[in-house]
C-alpha cells in the first residue's frame, strides 16, 4: 500500500500545483464569456440553437481548428457550410446534412451509432440524449436552414381524436417533445364511483414521424365514460413550441391559458 | 494563476522525471527500458508488435503461461509476412448530472495489422485495417524502406504523425487537445532516425485529419526522444498552415522508472487560429503511474488537466482515472476503472463519471 500511497500523494501534489476545475464563473456551458455569445438557452430545431447546445460545447472539443478530425469544423463560423449539402469524406456517397432527410444524413447516423464507418460520436463520450437528437432530425426535416426558427403561428390544439387505447392531439405546429409529460398533458375520468377526477395513467410522446402529434397511450385500455384532457398552459411546466412559446389554450389568439376538453368513451353522454 | 504553474509543475515533472516515447502502451517501454522499436514493427509504436513483442507478451505481460506445445505465435506467418490484431470489448456505464445513468455493451475496436516485408529488413508494406466500430476502415497504408544500417527509415502513404505519448486512451486530453492521435491518421511521408539512445522522426502531411485535402498547406510535424534505461524525454512539435487559421501544437513529454512503478508526463500547448472570434491558447496535462504490483498486474493513476482557453479564467477541466489491467494468459488483458471528470458547473458532460470493464484480446 505505500507505492500505492506514494502514487496518489504525488497525483495530488500535481492537482495542487495545478489548481483544480474553473468555477464556472461569467462562463455559459461552452466555457465561453456570457457577454461574447449568450447562453445557449432552450435547444430548439434551429441552428444557431444547436450550435450553442451541441456543436459548440460538445463536438469543438475536437472539430476545430486545423487539425479537426475529418477536416469537419463544427464551430460556429464554420459549421453549416461543412455540414449542409456537403459530402462526407468517410462516407462520399452520403452528405453530411441533406436537407429535408434526416435518415439519410451521414451526421444523424454518426449521432445515432448507425454509420457504416467508425465510431459512434460525440467519440469517448456518452451518447447525446434522443430528445437532443430528435431536435437535429427535426432541424435537418424542416429544410437545415442557416437561419434562426421562424415562428409562424402560436401552438394551439388543432384536433383531439379519441379511441380506447389512444389519444391523439394533432396540434398547430412542432411541440417541443421534452416538454410532452404528464404535468402538461393530463387525462382525467370524471364518472368515478367517488365522483372525484381519476388521473389516468398514460404513456405521453411526440409522434416519430410527425412533431406536431402528441399521442396518449392510456396504460389500460379506456372504460366508457366521461374523461376531460387537459394541455398546461400555465405555471412554470407549460406546453410549449420549439421557440419557447406557451401553447395557446384559452384560444385568444396569445400564447397562455390551459386547453380544456371534455371527452367521451365509449358512448358515453 | 494555473496555467502558468502547471506548465511551470509539468515542465520540471517532466523534465525531472524524463519522458517516455509514442505508443499504444508507453508504460510498458518504461518499464523495461525499451524503444517502442523493441516490440513494434512501427519504430513510432503501437500497432503490429514484431517477435519480440509476441514473445514479451507471452512470457513477461501475463500472470500465467498455457503451454502451448513448442509453438509460440510471433506474429510471422512466413519469413515475409508478420500479422496481428486486436479487439477490444467493453462494458461501459456513464453517470451524468441530472441525466438518466447509461450502460452498453460496445466493441469499442477490432483491427487487424499486415506487415509484408518484400525486402527483408529493407522494404516493408504495412496496413491497419480497421474492422470495428463500424465496417471496414483502413487507418494505417503505407510503404517503409529502412537504410542497410537501420538507422534512417522513410515511409510515406497514411500514417498516425508522432506526437507525444502514443497513449492507448485516445480521449486523454493530451491526446484530444494538440488532435494528432490513433483516430487522425494523415497522409504524407515521414522521416526516422534511431539510434541506440534516439530516436527523431519528421512528417509532412496533408494536415487534414483524415479527410479529404482543402487547401495547400501541409502540416509538419516532429519529434525527438531521448531513451535511457531508466528515463527517457521527448520534445513534440506540430504546425498545420490551413485556410481557416493556422495550428501550432508543442509538447514535453517523458517516463522515468521508479522501482516498481512507471511514470509518464506530458505537457502540451496548442496555439489555434482557426476559432470564430482568432485565437485560442489550449493547454493539456499529464501525469500518470504505473505500479507493477506484480506479475501480470498493473495498477494505473491519472491526472489530466485541461485549459481551453488561457484568456479565459475558471474554463479549466481535470480528469482522474483509476484503472486495473490484469493479464491472467498471454495475449489476454482484462481492464476495469474509473474516470471522474470535473469541469465547469455549467456543462454537465465536463461533469461526468465513467465506470468502464474491458476484455482486450491480441496476437
Amino acid at each position: 500500500m505505500t507505492t500505492t500511497r506514494k502514487m496518489w500523494s504525488t497525483l495530488c501534489a500535481l492537482a495542487q500545483l495545478a489548481g483544480c476545475a474553473g468555477n464556472g464563473d461569467g462562463l455559459d456551458a461552452s466555457g465561453r464569456p456570457v457577454s461574447a455569445d449568450g447562453g445557449g438557452g432552450t435547444l430548439t430545431p434551429d441552428l444557431a440553437s444547436i450550435q450553442a447546445n451541441v456543436f459548440t460545447p460538445i463536438c469543438t472539443q475536437c472539430h476545430v481548428g486545423a487539425n479537426a478530425p475529418q477536416g469537419l469544423r463544427l464551430d460556429s463560423a464554420n459549421s453549416y457550410g461543412a455540414l449542409v449539402g456537403v459530402a462526407s469524406s468517410e462516407q462520399p456517397g452520403l452528405l453530411r446534412v441533406k436537407p429535408g432527410d434526416a435518415a439519410a444524413s451521414y451526421l444523424i447516423q454518426k449521432l445515432e451509432g448507425k454509420a457504416a464507418v467508425g465510431a459512434r460520436m460525440p467519440l469517448g463520450q456518452p451518447a447525446l440524449p434522443s430528445a437532443t437528437i430528435l431536435v437535429i432530425r427535426t432541424w435537418i426535416a424542416s429544410g437545415a436552414s442557416s437561419g434562426t426558427l421562424a415562428r409562424t403561428k402560436t401552438l394551439a390544439v388543432q384536433t383531439v381524436s379519441v379511441a380506447a387505447t389512444e389519444v391523439a392531439m394533432a396540434m398547430t405546429q412542432p411541440v417541443d417533445a421534452s416538454l410532452v409529460n404528464a404535468t402538461t398533458v393530463t387525462l382525467q375520468r370524471l364518472d368515478t364511483p367517488s365522483g372525484e377526477p381519476a388521473t389516468v395513467a398514460a404513456r405521453l410522446a411526440v409522434s416519430p414521424v410527425n412533431d406536431s402529434l402528441i399521442v396518449m397511450t392510456p396504460h389500460e385500455a379506456l372504460a366508457s365514460g366521461r374523461y376531460r384532457l387537459t394541455l398546461r398552459g400555465t405555471g412554470a411546466a407549460a406546453l410549449a413550441d420549439w421557440n419557447a412559446a406557451v401553447i395557446d389554450g384559452n384560444g385568444d389568439g396569445t400564447p397562455g391559458g390551459d386547453y380544456v376538453q371534455a371527452l367521451a368513451v365509449g358512448g358515453a353522454p | 494563476m494555473t496555467t502558468l504553474r502547471l506548465l511551470g509543475g509539468m515542465a520540471v515533472i517532466a523534465l525531472s522525471l524524463a519522458a517516455a516515447t509514442v505508443r499504444a502502451e508507453p508504460y510498458l517501454a518504461v518499464q523495461q527500458g525499451y524503444k517502442c522499436i523493441a516490440c513494434h514493427v512501427n519504430p513510432t509504436g503501437g500497432g503490429l508488435r514484431n517477435a519480440f513483442g509476441n514473445i514479451f507478451a507471452q512470457n513477461v505481460l501475463a500472470a500465467h503461461r498455457i503451454a502451448a506445445g513448442d509453438d509460440s505465435w510471433t506474429g510471422a506467418v512466413n519469413r515475409f509476412v508478420t500479422l496481428g490484431g486486436n479487439v477490444r470489448a467493453d462494458w461501459t456505464r456513464t453517470d451524468i448530472p441530472q441525466q438518466q445513468q447509461s450502460n452498453e455493451f460496445d466493441v469499442s475496436d477490432a483491427r487487424v495489422y499486415l506487415n509484408v516485408e518484400a525486402i527483408p529488413d529493407r522494404l516493408s508494406v504495412y496496413l491497419d485495417e480497421r474492422f470495428a466500430p463500424g465496417s471496414a476502415t483502413n487507418l494505417e497504408a503505407y510503404a517503409r524502406y529502412w537504410t542497410a544500417d537501420k538507422a534512417w527509415f522513410i515511409k510515406a502513404g497514411r500514417m498516425y504523425l508522432p506526437f507525444g505519448l502514443r497513449l492507448e486512451d485516445d480521449t486523454a486530453f493530451t491526446r484530444t487537445v494538440p488532435g494528432i492521435n490513433m483516430t487522425t491518421p494523415d497522409t504524407g511521408v515521414e522521416v526516422g532516425w534511431e539510434s541506440t539512445s534516439w530516436s527523431a522522426q519528421l512528417a509532412l502531411s496533408n494536415g487534414s485529419a483524415g479527410g479529404p485535402e482543402t487547401d495547400s498547406g501541409k502540416q509538419i510535424t516532429g519529434q525527438l526522444v531521448r531513451v535511457d534505461p531508466r528515463w527517457r524525454l521527448g520534445l513534440a512539435a506540430s504546425h498545420n498552415p490551413s485556410d481557416a487559421g493556422d495550428r501550432a501544437a508543442y509538447g514535453l513529454f517523458g517516463g522515468l522508472k521508479t522501482g516498481p512503478v512507471a511514470w509518464l508526463a506530458e505537457a502540451d500547448l496548442v496555439v489555434d487560429e482557426g476559432f470564430p472570434e482568432g485565437s485560442r491558447d489550449l493547454v493539456s496535462a499529464l501525469l500518470e503511474a504505473n505500479w507493477a504490483v506484480r506479475r501480470g498486474h498493473n495498477l494505473k493513476l491519472t491526472a489530466e488537466w485541461f485549459d481551453p482557453d488561457r484568456d479565459v479564467d475558471e474554463d479549466e477541466q481535470t480528469r482522474w482515472s483509476a484503472v486495473y489491467e490484469y493479464s491472467p494468459i498471454q495475449f489476454l488483458q482484462l481492464r476495469g476503472g474509473a474516470r471522474l471528470y470535473d469541469g465547469i458547473p455549467q456543462n454537465d458532460l465536463q461533469n461526468r463519471t465513467k465506470f468502464f470493464l474491458e476484455v482486450h484480446g491480441f496476437f
